[in-house]
């Protein structure tokens, strides 16, 4: 009994520290690498990531780990990933609403661009020229507004874009979005 | 075959096969750069063109050429195994396909499709260093305010008021649509300067009938200068307007904010 008691104060100890690491951002990207949590959660950081997961997954939240792309494709698995590599975050476990979305701040034609977007350097496998994306943001939603939109999303983290110009998937798309689903709705839905 | 002619036949394989090893590698490039589909490029006729070309080269450079050809050709043979694999997957979608869904889906119903797989991060933003060092960086940067106003000789204007839509359609901010406004002014630049063949004076360019208009010209020019569709330069006292043939697609690094006060004698 004594030493359940042990064990119990220990992961409540450890848990904090992760919760910790996941909520409160320290860099440009929020969440936290694998070695921080092996360095200040210790080696058994994953038995604490999954209990924390049981706690988080009461309040529709959950701990997802994301992988860095190490070569142009994409992929949803992440049968690919190395310890290096790898970034959890806290992200919601359902879906958001349309009231919801707005409340916490975003416009639907923002959404239904960034949306579009995303489709569209998806089917070209994660990568298109900045022009090609602009022209087809300006189709839908005006010239003018097509630059201001890729900015915002690339300030968001939602895009990446290199030095000539290629856009490509940002990390924030790769933490929150659910590609294959985004694909398969967008398929899906009529028009 | 004459020695001569030989050699002129040797001269033309080499210029020839140097253009064409060239234009393998452009090509590459741009499939790399995801400007074409990997498939656009045949790449046994690829490799037959380099075979055909390998006895002419003598120099050093020409055999790096040749090896840069055989990089860029291995590039899109891997690009093309990505495509397959890609096009195997349960994300594979037809680029022209997206395309038209998007032209003919509402934006409600596209922003519906997004939130079904939008699972936002949660975060609690706090000061970094990262953060800390952008802002020290933007203070240090940014000169006093008294040596910003001495600069300009700014005078002190009235202060802000609020406005109702009326008068906002009076001053014609309201009203036409904003994208053509600015399409309007812009082209009227472009044609100013294809005339006059040199950079076109702001003030003569903003200055309208009415201080109102004057005004209101201003205001687009400075969404022209911030969407890069023209260039504004400070030269001493003046300050010139360059259009671009082709707006530049995002704000240039070191791009600094130019307060204009506009006085009613202008």
């Amino acid at each position: 009994m004594a030493t359940e008691t042990q064990t119990r104060s220990f992961y409540s100890d450890k848990l904090k520290r992760a919760v910790h690491l996941l909520l409160f951002r320290r860099g440009k990207i929020p969440g936290a690498r694998e070695w921080e949590f092996k360095e200040k959660v210790g080696k058994n950081y994953q038995q604490v990531l999954a209990q924390l997961n049981e706690l988080l997954s009461e309040l529709d939240l959950e701990v997802k780990k994301v992988t860095e792309p190490r070569s142009d494709e994409i992929s949803t698995a992440e049968s690919h990933s190395t310890l290096e590599e790898a970034r959890y975050f806290v992200a919601l476990k359902g879906t958001l609403g349309v009231k919801e979305a707005k409340m916490i701040g975003w416009r639907i034609d923002n959404l239904a661009a960034l949306s579009a977007s995303i489709a569209y350097l998806v089917s070209k496998q994660g990568k298109a020229p900045r022009e090609e994306l602009e022209k087809l943001l300006a189709q839908k939603f005006g010239r003018w507004k097509a630059m201001t939109l890729a900015d915002i999303f690339l300030r968001t983290g939602y895009l990446e874009e290199d030095d000539a110009g290629t856009m490509s998937l940002g990390w924030r798309t790769r933490a929150e979005i659910d590609l294959r689903a985004l694909m398969t709705k967008m398929a899906e839905a009529k028009v | 075959m004459t020695a001569t002619e030989k050699t002129k036949s040797t001269r033309t394989g080499l210029s020839s096969g140097r253009k064409e090893l060239k234009e393998i590698i452009e090509t590459c490039d741009s499939i790399a750069a995801r400007k074409f589909n990997p498939f656009f490029m045949d790449v046994k006729l690829g490799v037959d063109t380099l075979r055909e070309y390998f006895p002419f080269w003598n120099e050093f450079e020409d055999h790096c050429l040749d090896a840069h050809a055989i990089n860029r050709l291995s590039e899109v043979v891997r690009l093309q195994n990505t495509q397959l694999k890609f096009q195997s997957s349960a994300l594979y979608a037809d680029p022209d396909f997206v395309t038209r869904k998007v032209e003919r889906m509402s934006e409600k119903r596209l922003a519906e499709v997004f939130l079904q797989s939008w699972h936002p991060v949660t975060e609690l933003e706090q000061l970094t260093n990262g953060g800390a060092a952008d802002a020290l960086d933007y203070w240090n940067l940014l000169l006093p305010i008294a040596e910003r106003w001495k600069r300009n000789e700014y005078s002190q204007g009235t202060r802000p008021e609020t406005t109702d839509s009326d008068t906002l359609t009076g001053l014609g901010i309201h009203g036409k649509e904003f994208g053509r406004e600015l399409t309007d002014l812009w082209n009227d630049l472009r044609q100013k300067y294809s005339v006059e063949k040199k950079p076109v004076d702001y003030w003569e360019f903003v200055k309208g009938a009415s201080y109102q208009e004057t005004v209101q010209r201003a205001y687009f020019v400075s969404f022209l200068v911030t969407y890069g569709y023209s260039k504004l330069q400070v030269d001493g006292d003046q300050m010139i307007l360059v259009p671009n043939d082709e707006p530049l697609g995002k704000v240039a690094t070191g791009a600094v904010s130019l307060p204009i006060p506009i006085r009613r004698e202008n």
